[in-house]
């Protein structure tokens, strides 16, 4: 079905977006060096990880795919971390921390388009709702670069806030699939705002995408959550302070 | 902002993208779930439909006719199906009967048996509407959005000219300074460039000019006290030797040396007083305590001519002004009214307030001008007359210049017109209080 296509697209490319467009507005006078370095590390997991995925998911008792999608998760929390407290390694660090996102949203999407259930879309459906997703996503991107530079003309702590609550949201990703995989405790849950916000709204999609919005989270969820934004906030403060 | 244009199209495609994007999802959303509802309620209507059959007077206004004939014989018909068969043609028709129009599907897939199904048209459109009307709301609805959102980018596009704009027009006449914007886009940078190195050659220009003219003022007001001194000496000796001088060659030299003095002070004053240079120390004053003043300074002059002078209206007039132009409008004023009016003549001075404005009028009974030269006394170096003025006086065509100048720089207003008295000329000054 065409819906399914578009959110599919949405829900692997939004995040990316969003956490592209949020470093490019951080190393805006070097864009083309980000971009180098972005997309050459990008291409060459991606292939990675599409041409061993079979293999991958077999391993660590099937549980391969979760937890190397977990570790490429918090790997891109502690590159951001490491871009922000190193000014030398920045470019860098920030570059890889969208690779591997890329790979893990890549990767998916690869799999969407080639699963043998892709059989009950249509060509057309898949077209026009990977059109609908890349545009969306990218339409959101451009906005919220534009909206981000300026915040941080206004208020530099602004940006600094919108870069760790993304950082956080990728562990918030990492310790969904950690719960799934049973190595990580899930704990009771804590609250219930699926009737105030939904996951599956316009809204609840959008703040998942930015900030790994989570309307039934866990203790240790919230803790690790609570936890990686501090420090990432910290790390943002400490290179704010430094410049 | 670095360029105004890939801004504006790199936001604007991505809204356009975003909106018509959303909205088409919507529209496909809430036409899904519309189709859904209304396959299901066909499945309502068909079994309504053969259950009317069993149930005695019901006649629904939604539903279909049923029609079974066999070997020719109609064995089964809905309620809403008449007697007769609905329709002779095989496949897809259109047919009046019941008092409306229905859209009639005849099937025969045996040559004994005949299943023909009808449904009234009205009731079609009515389904198709809801559907379309279902997928073009979203897409109504987005178009304010998205003319809101356009609006606020263009407006935050071109907020940088709009500065750049009020900058220009809030400046002050003799305000020469560079105009300075943050994040200039690179369409208005080169503008931006050309304006300040215009606003520079002229703040130089205006600069060169204002030390010229105060210069060769200054420079010639040493020879000129130089040769006064020394035309007094020489008129001292000539007196004292017994030369005589009958065709007053040196009374007209004295004068015309006199005359150039004069021309000279006003040419600096008129060069200190232009709006374009001057720098206005604004402070509360007294009008009246200087018009005092300046009576007080012009006195010797009133009194060696025979003159009288009265000060009428308020005691107290405080407004806010630079005391060097003002007392040098009133001087002027005076000055010109005693110079042109004949010994033992009259000036009256009043002063009034009247709402925000603070009025100084002087008045004498001197020979007057003519109204069609109200205007031109206003022109530098302009003398009713010209050279050969009727009352003889010297005088450098720059004083009531000078009082204008004065008066724009207050941002008040000043009107000649008939005296009081039974000729001369009287000058209306309005200042803002």
């Amino acid at each position: 079905m065409l819906i399914n296509t578009v959110l599919m697209f949405l829900r692997e490319l939004l995040p990316l977006c969003l956490l592209l467009a949020t470093l490019l507005v951080w190393h805006r006078s070097v864009w083309r060096s980000f971009a180098l370095y972005f997309a050459l590390p990008s291409v060459l997991m991606l292939s990675l990880i599409s041409l061993r995925m079979v293999w991958i998911s077999e391993q660590l008792d099937g549980l391969g795919v979760e937890l190397l999608y977990s570790f490429l998760y918090l790997s891109c929390f502690v590159l951001l971390c490491l871009s922000a407290l190193k000014a030398q390694c920045a470019l860098v660090s920030s570059a890889l921390a969208a690779a591997c996102l890329f790979s893990i949203s890549g990767s998916n999407l690869l799999l969407y388009i080639w699963l043998p259930t892709q059989a009950e879309n249509t060509p057309a459906d898949l077209v026009l709702g990977s059109a609908l997703g890349v545009g969306i996503g990218a339409s959101i991107a451009v906005l919220w670069y534009y909206l981000l530079s300026e915040l941080k003309q206004w208020r530099i702590s602004s940006f600094a806030l919108l870069l760790s609550l993304t950082g956080a949201r990728q562990v918030m990703m990492a310790s969904a699939l950690l719960l799934q995989s049973d190595w990580l405790p899930a704990g009771p849950q804590l609250w219930q705002t699926e009737q105030l916000l939904s996951e599956q709204s316009e809204l609840g999609f959008f703040l998942q995408a930015l900030m790994g919005y989570e309307a039934t989270p866990s203790l240790s969820q919230l803790l690790l959550y609570l936890l990686c934004f501090g420090l990432l906030f910290w790390c943002c403060s400490f290179m704010e302070k430094k410049r | 902002m670095r360029s105004l244009r890939r801004y504006l199209v790199t936001v604007l495609i991505a809204l356009f993208t975003l909106i018509s994007f959303v909205a088409a999802l919507q529209s496909y959303k809430q036409s899904a779930i519309r189709a859904e509802a209304l396959f299901d309620q066909d499945l309502q209507i068909l079994a309504s439909s053969l259950s009317q059959q069993y149930q005695a007077g019901s006649q629904q206004e939604l539903g279909l006719a049923l029609q079974v004939w066999q070997k020719g014989k109609l064995v089964y018909r809905s309620a809403l199906a008449p007697q007769t068969s609905m329709s002779d043609a095989e496949g897809f028709s259109e047919h009046n009967f019941s008092g409306k129009r229905w859209r009639v599907f005849r099937q025969t897939p045996t040559d004994l048996l005949t299943v023909i199904v009808a449904q009234p048209l009205t009731q079609r459109q009515q389904l198709a509407d809801e559907v379309i009307t279902a997928s073009i709301y979203p897409v109504v609805l987005s178009l304010p959005l998205q003319a809101l959102l356009i609006w606020l980018v263009v407006s935050k596009a071109l907020s940088p000219i709009k500065r750049f704009s009020a900058q220009l027009s809030s400046k002050k006449a003799n305000d020469l300074s560079p105009v300075e914007l943050d994040q200039v886009p690179a369409e208005l940078d080169q503008m931006l460039k050309t304006t300040n190195q215009l606003f520079a050659r002229l703040a130089d220009a205006f600069e060169r000019e204002k030390r010229f003219a105060s210069d060769v003022a200054h420079e010639l007001r040493t020879p000129l006290s130089v040769l006064q001194v020394n035309l007094h000496n020489a008129s001292s000796q000539w007196q004292r030797c017994g030369i005589s001088d009958p065709e007053g060659s040196m009374l007209a030299l004295q004068a015309g040396v006199e005359r150039m003095s004069a021309l000279i002070e006003q040419i600096m004053l008129l060069n200190r007083t232009n709006p374009e240079h001057f720098q206005a120390r604004t402070e509360q004053l007294d009008l009246a305590g200087l018009c005092r003043q300046v009576v007080a300074d012009w006195y010797p002059h009133i009194e060696k001519k025979q003159q009288q002078i009265e000060l009428l209206g308020l005691e107290h007039l405080s407004l806010k002004g630079d005391a060097f132009a003002l007392r040098l409008l009133v001087s002027n004023l005076v000055g010109n009214a005693s110079k042109y009016s004949a010994v033992g003549g009259s000036i009256q001075l009043e002063l009034s307030a009247a709402q925000d404005k603070a009025m100084l009028v002087v008045q004498d009974n001197g020979p007057g001008i003519a109204p069609e030269e109200y205007n031109r006394v206003f022109d530098r170096f302009y003398r009713v007359g010209g050279d050969r003025h009727q009352s003889g006086t010297i005088g450098s065509g720059l004083g009531l210049a000078i009082v204008r100048d004065i008066v724009v720089l207050h941002q008040g207003r000043i009107s000649l017109g008939a005296s009081d008295f039974s000729s001369g000329l009287k000058v209306t000054v309005e200042l803002p209080l």
